[in-house]
């Protein structure tokens, strides 16, 4: 046999059958490997290669016969019958399917977005017109992300209530904004038309519009009950109740359900509220409570649309996500490069 | 892991993609100001044009907000255009940065995530940091809803295309907690009502207990509690469905019956009952065996000296004196006879076992026994019950025995009596989770009642008349304390420091300063009544040093805010809340001009004079 057929041979063989051979011929051969076998038995003298070569010889032969039989026994031998666990007639195992492939966005198509719209004239969006619709006939409650225009939709019920001679009461759950809100309302409404009660502060309190914060509002609608008569109740139409998720504050989300209880069921009630998990609960919970039927408002989108960018200490500024927008609900893929850095970033040590 | 990024370094990039004005959100006040600090000697300069337009705008703003003025990061805003915004400031300053902002003047603001609750200002670009938040003690991961607050603040509706955050590796982070948050929905809120006194009086006050009853049945807390309570509901039809097949049978109630009947089956007198190979006849006869005791033995008649065990296999061995005066050992078994003979003497401990005269005695009572003795009578036990007491039991009191039913009961019983188990403690879950508000009410009532602020009919007592004005927190502390009069012709300064102490819930750590003596004494008396009120609320922490603080700003009109600042290691900010949290409660003290018309008068000075520069500036 030529020694590049030797070799070849040898190389095909399972390293078991090298290690047979290399009994006896080698030392300490169980430490070789296969590549370390083959190579010593082809450095054998010449007589010692022809007597390796007869073995091979036996070897293929035995095995071979032996693969035959094996396979004979496997073509005699009768099928497996199926299990009787397996159910019968299963749907087909469900591969979840791949969109078209595409390829993740580049930084330089993130960045292209970035600018200043060209000023146009405001157009309310069909959720804002249809909260201050609903209110003329029921309860509205309103969840949208923040800066998505939910002031708006406050102001258009405030215009409606006061076109109608009703009283109406803005509150919110912190001094500050209602500070903010107060010095708004005044620019829009005039000062005449707008009053402020917070903890320390009484400002034209018999004007149409008040902004207050929930507790002055809690605690207007205690004395109103015992009977000290502090406010034009029988003319009240309307009550804001700004950012409404603050019910369930830990420490304060009980002022809000005492106020929405105790809210004459006369007046309207809008509860505007950042984006939360549940607003359909709040919504059924008012249904159930007030004579008033309830209508919930849920926008979910953005007004502006939102990228992701991921910043390397090193200054590297690559996207965060493989799609352009981060959309909710669609579950989420970091961009191959964020990865990366962000894998570098974890292993390395601190300095 | 290695350091974030440089501030610096963070906004250059920024400006450079045109990614200003943008909010950083860092995970501490301390954090903010440091990152401010670092511009101090850098180059990142903005335009000396823009520059001029923040000078300007602060110059107008300090006229109506003079405590602006001297701010210490004013020259960084001028020059660098950025600025820190967090609750350690000052409301004006916050006022005035938020302004700057919306003007789009300045580059950045350093934030806290507190900011996210609070006032709304949007930037283009949103920064974020981390991924967990300090709350209280330990960091909490951030929520989707808390994620999405931050990031709400990216894009500004008709100044931006787009919004952009920009999420950089800080030792606080988890990306995926973020990518999650920003991609996912918001949780659902849950109800966190609370009954309170200052709730129980007012409602009291306008409304029968019937009405109370319907008003916090309206509570979202209560709607919450049904909802749960409907899913425990439609699992307890479920089980008793499943009740059904072992509805009565022989008996009525055969799962408690059988319960017994396996009970009392089962109960043994011994776990491992003592195993003896004693004999029954030797076991009659061992009471018997005692000393002085006349007995056969196959050799002939002997006397008991003393009974013991064997060392060895426990067995039951006699002592014995026989006929020939000669003491030996044998076996209680191989006593034949007993005899009805007692000789009485004094057993010893040591061999001979009595006296050795008494040894001659017996051997000369041995020597003159008659040919016939009396033996005692001695009936072996025949037979063997485990329990006689059990087994006439079980044979009164449960006809389950021999009841037609047995097999069925002892099949079903496992199961079944599981299933009943489950059924009973839904059926309690379900009672606890409809009344448990009405239940806190009452609670709430008892103690009120107990204190003596309302009847036994739930009618308001003189004291609960005033005592419903007054709507804050440790509502029946300051109510009790000024029932017990420890405020009559108390110092305005004192009572607003009484209650700074009582109102400041933060244990932030701030200096001590020196304390006057008539504080100190007030605050003890305090502190004593809130440690008694303890099993009804909370005690506030009633920190000293707020007091102090609180004290000398009322006390000594000539202070001014920088000195009173300087005096204290607690932000300015936190000092402006304090003391407009302080004046809240006295305006609350201030309510109760009618019933207490001197300690409203007290109040209302300590309010004028509290309110003075920086607490006058902001309306």
């Amino acid at each position: 046999m030529h020694h590049d057929d030797l070799k070849r041979e040898l190389q095909n063989l399972p390293v078991k059958y090298l290690h047979h051979m290399a009994r006896g011929r080698i030392h300490r051969h169980f430490r070789l490997g296969k590549h370390r076998l083959v190579e010593l038995m082809l450095a054998f003298p010449p007589d010692q290669i022809l007597a390796i070569e007869t073995e091979l010889q036996q070897i293929l032969t035995t095995r071979q016969e032996r693969l035959a039989a094996q396979e004979a026994r496997a073509a005699a031998r009768p099928p497996i019958p199926a299990s009787p666990f397996q159910a019968k007639n299963r749907p087909p195992k469900k591969r979840p399917t791949f969109g078209p492939f595409q390829p993740s966005i580049t930084l330089k198509q993130i960045l292209e977005g970035i600018g200043v719209p060209e000023s146009q004239p405001f157009v309310p969006d069909p959720w804002q017109t249809e909260a201050v619709e609903h209110l003329a006939h029921s309860d509205v409650i309103v969840s949208a992300p923040t800066g998505s225009g939910k002031t708006y939709v406050a102001i258009q019920a405030i215009r409606q209530a006061m076109a109608l001679n009703q009283t109406v009461i803005y509150t919110s759950p912190l001094k500050a904004l209602s500070n903010t809100k107060f010095m708004e309302f005044t620019q829009l409404f005039g000062p005449d038309q707008v009053g402020i009660l917070t903890g320390d502060r009484r400002d034209n309190a018999q004007a149409p519009l008040l902004v207050m914060t929930t507790e002055i509002l809690r605690n207007l609608f205690y004395d109103a009950a015992s009977g000290e008569i502090d406010l034009r109740l029988h003319t009240l139409g309307l009550v804001i109740l700004d950012e409404s998720q603050y019910l369930a504050d830990p420490e304060r989300g009980v002022v809000w359900e005492e106020t929405i209880i105790l809210c004459p069921s006369q007046a309207r009630l809008l509860l505007l509220s950042a984006s939360i998990g549940n607003p359909q609960d709040l919504a059924e919970w008012l249904q159930a409570i007030r004579p008033i039927p309830c209508h919930l408002i849920r926008h979910a989108k953005r007004s502006v649309p939102l990228r992701g960018l991921y910043l390397h200490p090193t200054g590297q500024l690559v996207p965060l996500f493989k799609n352009q927008d981060i959309l909710q609900g669609k579950g989420y893929t970091f961009h191959p490069e964020t990865k990366q850095l962000f894998a570098e970033y974890e292993i390395k040590p601190f300095h | 892991m290695p350091p974030a990024i440089h501030p610096v370094d963070l906004i250059e990039i920024l400006r450079r993609h045109r990614l200003t004005p943008a909010i950083v959100f860092l995970t501490s006040r301390r954090a903010c100001d440091e990152a401010i600090d670092t511009f101090a000697h850098s180059s990142a300069r903005m335009s000396t044009q823009r520059s001029e337009a923040i000078r300007e705008f602060l110059e107008k703003f300090t006229k109506d907000f003079p405590s602006v003025e001297h701010h210490p990061l004013i020259p960084v805003v001028q020059e660098f255009g950025v600025a820190a915004h967090h609750a350690g400031h000052l409301p004006s300053w916050k006022i005035a940065i938020e302004e700057l902002m919306r003007q789009g003047l300045l580059d950045a603001v350093f934030a806290t995530t507190t900011l996210a609750a609070g006032v709304d200002f949007p930037a283009r670009t949103v920064v974020i940091t981390q991924s967990s938040v300090r709350k209280s003690q330990d960091f909490t991961d951030l929520t989707n809803s808390e994620i999405q607050q931050l990031a709400g603040r990216g894009g500004r509706r008709g100044k931006d295309l787009v919004g952009v955050v920009v999420i950089t590796p800080s030792p606080y982070i988890d990306l995926n907690i973020l990518g999650k948050g920003l991609t996912g929905y918001p949780e659902p809120i849950d109800s966190q009502f609370v009954v309170s006194y200052p709730m129980v009086l007012n409602l009291l006050k306008a409304h029968s207990l019937d009405q109370i009853e319907g008003l916090l049945a309206k509570s979202f807390a209560q709607f919450q509690l049904n909802q749960r309570s409907s899913i425990h509901q439609d699992h307890l039809d479920q089980i008793k469905e499943q009740l059904t097949p072992y509805g009565p049978r022989e008996c009525a109630d055969w799962i408690t019956q059988w319960k017994g009947f396996d009970l009392a089956r089962r109960r043994k007198a011994h776990r491992h009952p003592i195993v003896t190979n004693d004999t029954p006849f030797l076991t009659a006869c061992l009471p018997f065996l005692t000393p002085g005791r006349l007995i056969g033995l196959p050799k002939g008649p002997a006397i008991i000296l003393r009974q013991y065990r064997s060392r060895g296999t426990f067995a039951p061995m006699l002592s014995v004196i026989r006929a020939k005066g000669t003491l030996g050992e044998c076996p209680a078994h191989s006593v034949t006879q007993v005899y009805d003979r007692l000789f009485e003497f004094q057993p010893s401990r040591t061999i001979p076992w009595c006296q050795p005269q008494v040894l001659a005695q017996l051997k000369k009572e041995l020597s003159q026994l008659p040919a016939r003795l009396p033996t005692v009578p001695i009936l072996p036990e025949t037979q063997e019950t485990d329990d006689p007491l059990l087994a006439e039991v079980l044979t009164e009191e449960f006809p389950c025995p021999s009841c037609p039913s047995h097999p069925a009961c002892k099949k079903d019983f496992p199961l079944a009596s599981k299933l009943r188990q489950k059924a009973q403690q839904l059926t309690k879950t379900i009672q606890a989770l409809r009344d448990g508000l009405w239940h806190r009410f009452q609670q709430k009532a008892d103690v009120l009642h107990k204190f003596g602020y309302i009847t036994a009919n739930s009618q308001l007592t003189a004291d609960g008349e005033w005592a419903r004005l007054i709507r804050i927190n440790h509502s029946l502390l300051i109510t009790e304390l000024i029932r017990m009069e420890a405020f009559s012709g108390i110092a305005p300064g004192l009572l607003a420091g009484v209650m700074a102490s009582i109102s400041h819930d933060d244990d932030r750590p701030g200096s001590y300063m020196r304390l006057p003596s008539g504080l100190a004494s007030m605050l003890t008396q305090v502190r004593a009544v809130a440690d008694s009120l303890s099993p009804y609320e909370p005690p506030p922490l009633l920190r000293s040093d707020v007091a102090a603080l609180v004290e000398s700003w009322i006390g000594n009109p000539q202070l001014t805010w920088a000195s009173l600042v300087r005096s204290t290691s607690m932000a300015e900010g936190d000092v402006y809340r304090l003391l407009a949290r302080t004046l809240e409660f006295l305006s609350q003290i201030y309510g109760l001009k009618v019933t207490h018309p001197g300690l409203a008068d007290t109040a209302h000075s300590a309010m004028v004079t509290m309110r003075r520069e920086v607490l006058q500036e902001l309306p």
